[in-house]
């Protein structure tokens, strides 16, 4: 069976993990880049081919009109949703897009969904090239703070990369389980999860029970639009309006030169988490600098509303799951926002206890998501996870309020039914609206999908359809219906809001099925070459010290038969060959090798002869 | 397809009957729910009201360690749509009967005795002056904050704590006379009382819960403009 693996597709990183069934431990998967962290960027080049990772970080700097990065804060909105991302995020985007977000990089347009897949498509890869095979099933980790369509968009871009999502896990309560393994802990814990673009924290309760260890969630709360990101446009601001005031000058012309501001600035947050001190140095186009000493009083200054806007999630969390922050037995810090001095600070203050670090905050969301998946694919063994759903699921009725169907914080799967009927005579249809939030109006929540459920004509009153809402293990909604008095199944036709219909799907599948498995076939291609280029070039080194004496013609003329047909597989595409002719290859220097063997070491018995004389 | 909806006179997988429970006995397969079948019958409970807590919770867990998604990954749809289904509804089961009152009102509206969002909210007979009173110092106090009148909204504020806490100790009340109630439905039970028995019952405790509900909603928005104070 292949391999299932953990995915956190995060917003400035993506990281991709696995159980070792050695160990019985998670562990992220390193990428050529000999780190674990891939960047969630994706960039076009110019011969129209998709970059994604570091190469594409890099070309941020070079080509910023073609790159994207930051791009999970867009998943699952409306364009109507972004305007205020805009002012922010050098995103450029379609102003013809609907219900979907499409964005441009060079001269193609793409959806955030699409987007992620190609960063998922990355860490496949990575998974596939540490595997040696093809990865076709993940766990994939959201924040906790995920609505339903964001949720979704997540799904879909999973499938786009050709995935099949077993799983969606809240990324503080995989958090929670890569600790778990490493702890002994029981009781009350509290996940503070702040991350490059969102923010969630949950309150969990960990039973140790007969048949195993349980993680319920009691409460989660959060904001998806809050993150290190936030921390980095503060530092922006203050840059951009400091040289615009003493260099008078202005970076509307120059988009390349403000992300390596933004770069700069990046480097000097992550410094000042370590020192008290540092000094932006920053070099203008035409020949003016920009130099600024930075305290870490300073940074905490600037960026306490931040860290503050962290802490009404928190207590609402609190509040939801009936604790006091004093009552938690443990509290753990994840995301790499929490690597930030004053956010640690704040943290403990609160809590009234030194939080956990023990695991790399980077890492600890993708170990988890790694240890879901292997419970999924080995079956529950010992550990079970029961979340809840971050809001609360509600229909529109009379006046635009809003009728609360599953409250927030309810544990998943959880379900309502309601029982329809018509208010007119020959009424042909119940038109209904799915929203999630909290507020009391329609129109200050979030709006799910509209779907009308159809019914036969009959006088006022008569019809009964009885809808059931389901929300699964992963957060998603599921709508059926059934006609009470046919006994019918309606299916309705549920028109996402903010999302790919079905077909948009199928489609973009379509394009992405060929994409993939070209990757793979390309990766392997790559590796088998480079494999082959190996053994050539020792074939070679052997032959040259082997004289023609020594070796039999035969099996001189069979190396360079061998060495003939790997070669010319080589020159093709198809990467079995290239392996197949490499093996052969292997097989036909098995004499030489011996009899290079034998030389070496008889030599190194006369040496030890001569030296014994 | 709704699975729920269908009832299986066999088992979907075996052929053989069922048993009833949440898998077949003979195959030990995962069952499609009866529609008619309760939350209590859900966890093996009859209809009771005073209900054993932890007793509850050793059922959730034990069930949800059977049900839950994750056991079923690997199943093909119609059966991970089982496990869904029943799975959602235990968690729903449980965050119902798992509250005294919403398990009162659950039975209720189960036995077409209380109607969801059809509730009565009237004030009690005996409540109506103090109510009265009360809404009448709310109002002043949102006209004395409208004025920026600090003393007079301070002096309100205060009498409206007091009325506050007068309501929250009837609250108490009323939560002693549920108990109550809900020890003789129980008793009936225990004796398998007839149908009038339980209707009576079943009328008593939905006219004590709308009174509480009334009452919950005073003390609500008591707490609620007292909490909006400006200067806290």
């Amino acid at each position: 069976m292949s391999k299932t693996v953990g995915i956190d597709l995060g917003t400035t990183f993506s990281l991709v993990a696995w159980v070792n069934p050695e160990t019985g431990r998670p562990e992220c998967i390193r990428g050529p880049y000999g780190t674990s962290l891939c960047p969630s960027v994706v960039s076009l080049d110019e011969d129209g081919r998709i970059v994604a990772g570091e190469p594409a970080r890099r070309r941020l700097l070079t080509q910023p009109e073609r790159t994207i990065y930051s791009v999970k804060r867009l998943m699952g909105r409306g364009v109507d949703d972004v305007q205020d991302e805009l002012r922010r995020f050098p995103f450029r985007i379609d102003p013809e897009s609907h219900n979907v977000i499409r964005v441009r990089l060079g001269e193609r347009y793409f959806t955030p969904p699409e987007i992620s897949a190609f960063i998922l498509r990355e860490v496949k890869g990575w998974a596939e090239e540490f595997f040696h095979e093809p990865v076709t099933r993940a766990v994939i980790t959201v924040p906790a703070y995920f609505n339903d369509a964001q949720r979704q968009a997540t799904k879909d871009a999973g499938r786009l990369a050709g995935l099949e999502v077993l799983r969606l896990v809240n990324e503080p309560t995989a958090a929670a389980l890569a600790y778990g393994l490493d702890r002994e802990q029981r009781g009350r814990v509290a996940v503070y999860d702040f991350g490059g673009g969102t923010f969630d924290v949950s309150i969990l309760k960990l039973i140790a029970e007969g048949e195993g260890d349980i993680y319920q969630v009691l409460a989660t709360s959060g904001d998806t639009h809050l993150g290190g990101d936030d921390i980095d446009n503060l530092l922006l601001d203050l840059a951009r309006g400091e040289i615009r005031r003493d260099l008078g000058f202005d970076f509307a012309e120059y988009p390349e030169s403000l992300q390596d501001l933004r770069k700069t600035l990046i480097a000097a947050k992550h410094e000042l988490s370590h020192a008290a001190e540092t000094t932006v140095r920053f070099l203008l186009p035409g020949e003016l600098a920009y130099v600024r000493r930075l305290t870490r009083d300073g940074l905490d200054r600037l960026i306490a509303p931040v860290v503050d806007r962290t802490f009404g999630p928190v207590r609402q969390a609190l509040s939801d799951a009936r604790f006091k922050p004093s009552e938690m037995d443990e509290v753990v810090l994840v995301g790499g926002s929490t690597r930030i001095p004053l956010v640690r600070s704040r943290v403990e203050d609160l809590f009234g206890r030194a939080p956990h670090v023990e695991l790399d905050p980077d890492e600890v969301v993708a170990l988890g998501a790694a240890v879901q998946a292997n419970i999924l694919t080995t079956g529950v063994q010992g550990t079970l996870l029961l979340d809840v759903t971050p809001l609360s699921l509600g229909l529109e009725t009379m006046g635009g309020v809003v009728a609360k169907l599953i409250p927030r914080n309810s544990t998943i799967p959880a379900s309502a039914e309601e029982l329809f009927t018509t208010g007119v005579d020959n009424q042909t249809g119940i038109d209904l609206h799915i929203l999630q939030g909290e507020r009391e109006l329609a129109r200050d929540c979030r709006s799910l999908a509209r779907f009308r459920l159809p019914v036969e004509p009959a006088p006022a009153g008569m019809a009964r359809v009885e809808v059931r809402f389901t929300i699964d293990a992963s957060g998603i909604l599921q709508v059926r219906a059934r006609d009470l008095k046919t006994g019918q199944e309606r299916t309705a036709d549920v028109q996402p809001s903010y999302g790919l219909s079905g077909q948009e799907i199928e489609r973009m599948l379509v394009e992405s099925i060929d994409f993939a498995e070209q990757d793979f076939a390309e990766r392997q291609l790559i590796e088998a070459r480079n494999e082959a280029e190996t053994i050539l070039h020792a074939t070679e080194k052997s032959l040259a010290g082997a004289d023609d004496n020594s070796l039999d013609p035969a099996e001189r003329a069979s190396i360079s038969g061998a060495v003939a047909a790997l070669r010319q597989a080589m020159a093709g595409t198809d990467y079995r060959l290239v392996r197949e002719r490499t093996d052969e290859l292997n097989e036909a220097t098995t004499p030489l090798a011996e009899l290079l063997m034998d030389r070496a070491i008889r030599s190194a018995l006369e040496g030890k002869k001569l030296a014994e004389i | 397809m709704s699975v729920s909806s269908l009832a299986f006179p066999a088992c979907w997988n075996c052929g053989a009957p069922p048993g009833g429970g949440h898998f077949c006995v003979g195959c030990g397969k995962i069952q499609p729910l009866d529609p008619a079948s309760g939350y209590f019958a859900f966890f093996g409970l009859p209809e009771k009201l005073n209900l054993d807590a932890a007793d509850l919770d050793r059922r959730y867990l034990a069930l949800s360690w059977k049900l839950h998604p994750d056991n079923f990954v690997r199943a093909e749809e119609f059966e991970r749509n089982l496990s869904l289904d029943r799975s959602s509804v235990l968690n729903d089961a449980y965050r119902v009967l798992r509250d005294p009152v919403s398990r009162a009102e659950y039975l209720l509206a189960r036995h077409g005795v209380r109607k969801e969002g059809q509730t009565k909210q009237q004030a009690p007979p005996e409540l109506l002056e103090e109510v009265f009173e009360l809404n009448e110092s709310l109002e002043e106090l949102r006209a004395a904050r409208r004025s920026g009148d600090a003393a007079e909204s301070v002096a309100l504020a205060r009498s409206l704590e007091t009325a506050g806490r007068n309501f929250q100790a009837k609250l108490g009340e009323v939560d002693s006379e549920l108990a109550g109630a809900f020890g003789e439905w129980d008793a009936a039970l225990d004796r398998s009382a007839g149908e009038d028995d339980r209707a009576r019952l079943m009328a008593r405790m939905n006219e004590i819960l709308n009174r509480r509900s009334y009452i919950r909603n005073l003390v609500a928005g008591v707490t609620q403009e007292l909490g909006e104070a400006p200067g806290e």
